[in-house]
């Protein structure tokens, strides 16, 4: 298309970053739940300080109805697939229909999980959705920056929740490299100093995670 | 029908309305101050017309809408139409669609009504009949698009066996519509933004047309020019604006001053002749419900035509004849406040108590301007899918008729139907649903 506003760059990279989010918590939050099935209630404290979220639930239930299904809780999954069609329905003319509706298929997943005794069942579903959803924006979008644009959102929050969950430099390592390699060509205006700490960061022996979480968030 | 039958759309109507449902197909609505997104329910049967039929309705569709065209260039540049009498000045001036700030103004090309919406039903005696016509920003030719392309995929046998006319190029006749009024520039679609009930239509056809949906934030004017602001500041100039900003909102130096959704002097920049405004500012005049009863005048003065297409019989209580005979076959009248759309203010005179009654004739006697009053027309019912089942419904019939280089109406429609047996309201606000509209190619 050639022209695009400010407001939907905006909207392509927090697309991209909700989209992780509801990608990686969900799968967290499959395995704290399978963990709860036997244990029945605890852990779940633990759970949210590593994703740096309040724990308001009183229970273990209420947490495991809430932190997936609550509409209420901003923290919660579907807030942020919410977040994420907001986001989408927005963008229908620059990222097309049938991508748009892996979004849309997730929202109607999640919402159905939630009347289900059995929801990691139904967050397959949910998952499938997001994974279609990555790669339908490789396959149908020809506008280069705007599958940029999401792949980098993806990957800064990637990077974040990585920082927050201290995964293995590695891992780490590997999402630092590719944002480096993408952000060059979205047409965004980031913050090049920011990319080279990341980088000089993931090769210290001892990974600083408070200092990554800092680092990516002041990267735009 | 019969043929239909025996293939297998109508049984995939499911399956069309979980596709449907997948590209979030749907439309806005205000509850309670709350703005809630509806599924606007689909039925696989479509409304069919042959060629014949459809030959007659486009012939009619066209004297109607280049009439109306001609008389919305008249009412704001040299106004005819008053010195000689047809229509009385207050019908004009009255008119909230009447613009004062349009007076003068030479759009592109003298064209007002670029996508005109007319609503017809068809009555038992198989005549047509216009209910309405939809001048300002007119919705739902996206509806049937989708429906089709859906349908198509769920059933290609049906559409091997009966030849249907394509309905959907619609998006490459817009663009030629928005593209031979262009000024120079970029054509855009232009919404108020996601909480409008229209939305879904905005960024389909958007899409669609591979052109920017923008919003008010994205636009700006600067030197009589109006321009697309892009994300590195570059900025575009826009030629042809396809506005589904209602004319009050438009811009807050010339309308309402409290419009957040407008954009500053792009009313300026039209009236310099550097934009394309689509549809025009100002059309309300000629889509008032008051002004439809002289829409037959209209042909005949500007056309020197026979109507081919006719009104419902209507009447105004401004004249003393028409009050006299609504004040006496009130109980058999359905009664329309022009002032409102979308299926509300419209009253039936049998469903009203004696004291409703007797308040809504005060009203009519102290307020003749106000309203229309309409023979109820006994119009035809369409069969829908229910409980695996058929059963009729009350249905009426929004044409899309294009004004370019020509006019031209598009070969399908939005065919809107009552889900309720006791009901003559088909709109989606009010729960209706949808069907595509097929013209047979032979």
């Amino acid at each position: 298309m050639g022209v695009k506003s400010v407001e939907n760059m905006d909207r392509l990279f927090w697309l991209g970053r909700y989209s992780e989010r509801v990608y990686t918590t969900l799968k967290l939050y499959g395995q704290k739940f399978d963990s709860m099935i036997e244990e029945g209630t605890g852990g779940y404290d633990e759970f949210c300080r590593s994703l740096d979220i309040p724990n308001v639930y009183d229970s273990a239930a209420e947490f495991r109805r809430c932190y997936p299904f609550g509409a209420d809780d901003p923290n919660s999954i579907y807030s942020n697939l919410i977040r994420a069609y907001d986001n989408a329905i927005e963008l229908r003319e620059e990222i097309g229909s049938d991508t748009l509706s892996y979004i849309q298929m997730a929202v109607y997943e999640l919402k159905k999980a939630a009347g289900s005794n059995a929801p990691m069942i139904e967050f397959q579903a949910i998952l499938d959705d997001i994974l279609a959803f990555w790669g339908i924006v490789d396959d149908m979008i020809e506008d280069e920056s705007t599958r940029n644009i999401i792949k980098v959102g993806k990957r800064v929050e990637r990077i974040d929740l990585y920082g927050r969950l201290g995964v293995d430099r590695t891992a780490m390592a590997r999402e630092v490299h590719r944002l480096t390699g993408r952000i060059p060509r979205t047409g965004l205006r980031y913050q090049k100093q920011v990319v080279d700490r990341l980088n000089e960061l993931v090769e210290q022996p001892q990974l600083d995670y408070p200092a990554i979480v800092r680092e990516i968030e002041r990267i735009l | 029908m019969d043929m239909m039958e025996s293939l297998d759309l109508f049984e995939r109507t499911d399956v069309v309305n979980s596709l449907l449902a997948r590209y979030g197909v749907k439309f806005g609505i205000y509850k309670n101050n709350t703005f809630h997104e509806q599924l606007f329910p689909f039925d696989a049967i479509p409304r069919i017309l042959s060629v014949q039929e459809f030959e007659y309705l486009e012939k009619g569709l066209r004297q109607r809408v280049d009439a109306l065209n001609l008389f919305l260039w008249d009412i704001y540049n040299k106004k005819h139409i008053l010195r000689d009498k047809v229509i009385p000045e207050e019908f004009i001036y009255a008119s909230s669609g009447y613009l004062a700030q349009c007076e003068g103004i030479q759009p592109p090309k003298a064209i007002y009504s670029h996508i005109s919406g007319i609503d017809l039903v068809q009555g038992k005696d198989s005549e047509w009949y216009i209910l309405e016509d939809n001048l300002r920003v007119p919705s739902g030719a996206s509806y049937p698009m989708i429906a089709r392309e859906l349908c198509r995929r769920s059933s290609p046998r049906t559409f091997q066996a009966i030849s249907v006319a394509d309905n959907r190029a619609y998006a490459d006749l817009l663009k030629r519509t928005l593209e031979h009024v262009n000024t120079g520039g970029l054509t855009v679609v232009y919404t108020p933004g996601r909480y409008n009930a229209a939305y879904f239509e905005h960024s389909y056809l958007a899409e669609k047309m591979r052109v920017p949906l923008v919003t008010c934030s994205d636009l700006e004017v600067e030197n009589d020019r109006l321009y697309f602001k892009d994300y590195s500041g570059k900025k575009e100039q826009v030629g042809a604006v396809y506005r589904r900003v209602s004319d009050d909102f438009l811009d807050p130096m010339n309308f309402r001053q409290d419009s957040l959704i407008g954009v500053p002097h792009i009313f300026d920049v039209y009236r310099k002749g550097n934009v394309a405004l689509v549809n025009a500012p100002g059309n309300g005049v000629a889509d008032d419900k008051g002004i439809y009863y002289f829409v037959p005048k209209m042909i005949e003065y500007y056309l020197e035509q026979e109507p081919i297409l006719h009104n419902a019989p209507t009447y105004l209580p401004y004249y003393r004849q028409d009050m006299e005979y609504v004040l006496e076959h009130f109980d058999s009248l359905v009664l329309k406040d022009v002032a409102e759309a979308g299926g509300y203010g419209v009253t039936f005179g049998s469903s009203m108590t004696a004291g409703q009654k007797e308040e809504f004739l005060r009203l009519i006697k102290s307020e003749p301007r106000r309203f229309i009053a309409q023979e109820v027309i006994d119009f035809c019912d369409l069969p829908i899918l229910e409980k695996g089942g058929k059963v009729d419904r009350k249905a009426d019939l929004r044409a899309f008729v294009l004004s370019g280089e020509e006019t031209v109406v598009w070969k399908s429609g939005l065919t809107r139907f009552s889900r309720n047996p006791d009901s003559f309201i088909v709109n989606s606000s009010q729960g209706g649903g949808f069907k595509d509209t097929w013209v047979l190619n032979q």
